[in-house]
């Protein structure tokens, strides 16, 4: 049973950090789509953001590795 | 090597990691040192602390005015980090330099060196609980050192907020414009820790996974944790730096200059 609720957190965790993902990096896509000199001053924010959504994930990552202990 | 031998000793690699010789949560004891219990992490730390001093030391050896090599280099990465310094917190964040420039360097060293083949594969006994366990460990793969680090951040931020707005102004922080700024407080240090934990510890678990599962593109997931481990750095370096700043600055004074320390820190 415990397998399940691990499984749940990571997989019910995982779904808003890849919303969030995909809308940033498709926002970051459509700055540069319309002016494309940017390209080297959106990566380094846009990695900084990327790294904050997938903290989240981290978090429901770790809460899985957690229950099976 | 023939291919059936290469093969075979995939197969016999699969079993093992299989068996669940993986990365353990807790931080096992593989020596004493006088009264002291010192830990996988602890020794990788050291290890990753005398890799850093060493190299500063060749560094700054026969400094010259015009640098060269490696003095070249370590300036290049020092001048990166103040002018990041600067552009986030101001011209009065260089009095943060020298903490938040040395998490970065640690935290990168750290993670990059982890993944050598050293960590995770050495063991040796333990003789408490009879099991093997892996004499290095990436050192930020346990959330005591990344708590220790966050806690670190979260004491120098309530010290340099006495410091600029005194006993009296501290207090007042604490609740006037905002009751629940206790609480944003508290959380900084908890996520801050369990980000990095989480990022470097779940990397570790998945390269041992891929080896089980396909050796021989477990090079492809080492090149994820090292850029992983670069990001997770420079994210750590980078809140630290603006809860550091956000701390000296009182709400009352919004200049341009913090523009980006607020905007990040309120995501």
């Amino acid at each position: 049973m415990e397998h399940w609720g691990a499984a749940l957190a990571i997989g019910l965790g995982a779904i808003g950090p890849g919303l969030g993902i995909g809308y940033g990096v498709g926002k970051a896509m459509e700055a540069i789509g319309r002016n494309p000199e940017v390209s080297g001053t959106i990566l380094a924010p846009m990695l900084i953001g990327l790294g904050f959504a997938e903290a989240i994930a981290i978090y429901a990552l770790v809460i899985a590795f957690l229950i099976p202990k | 090597m023939q291919l059936s031998q290469i093969s075979m000793m995939a197969v016999a690699a699969a079993e093992e990691e299989a068996s669940g010789h993986g990365q353990s949560l807790s931080s096992d004891v593989v020596m004493r040192l006088g009264p002291f219990d010192i830990s996988n992490h602890i020794l990788s730390a050291w290890l990753v602390m005398l890799v850093l001093v060493i190299v500063a030391f060749l560094a700054t050896r026969s400094m010259k005015l015009v640098p060269s090599g490696l003095q070249n280099l370590a300036e290049v990465i020092v001048e990166a980090l103040i002018g990041l310094i600067e552009q986030v917190a101001g011209p009065r964040g260089r009095a943060f330099a020298p903490v938040v420039i040395t998490l970065f360097l640690f935290i990168l060293s750290a993670n990059w060196l982890g993944t050598l083949p050293i960590f995770e594969n050495i063991q040796v006994i333990d003789e408490a609980h009879h099991t093997e366990v892996p004499l290095l460990q990436s050192p930020n793969s346990t959330l005591n050192v990344t708590g220790s680090m966050a806690i670190i951040v979260f004491v120098l931020s309530q010290v340099f907020a006495l410091k600029a707005n005194g006993v009296g102004g501290y207090m007042k922080e604490l609740f006037i414009p905002n009751p629940l700024h206790i609480l944003t407080e508290v959380t900084r240090p908890v996520s801050l820790s369990l980000r990095l934990f989480g990022n470097i510890f779940a990397g570790g678990v998945l390269v041992h996974t891929m080896l089980g599962i396909a050796p021989f593109v477990t090079f492809a997931f080492l090149g994820l944790e090292l850029f992983v481990g670069a990001v997770q750095a420079l994210i750590f370096t980078m809140l630290s730096l603006v809860f550091l700043a956000i701390a000296v600055t009182p709400h009352a004074g919004h200049d341009d200059a913090h523009g980006d320390a607020h905007a990040a820190a309120h995501h």
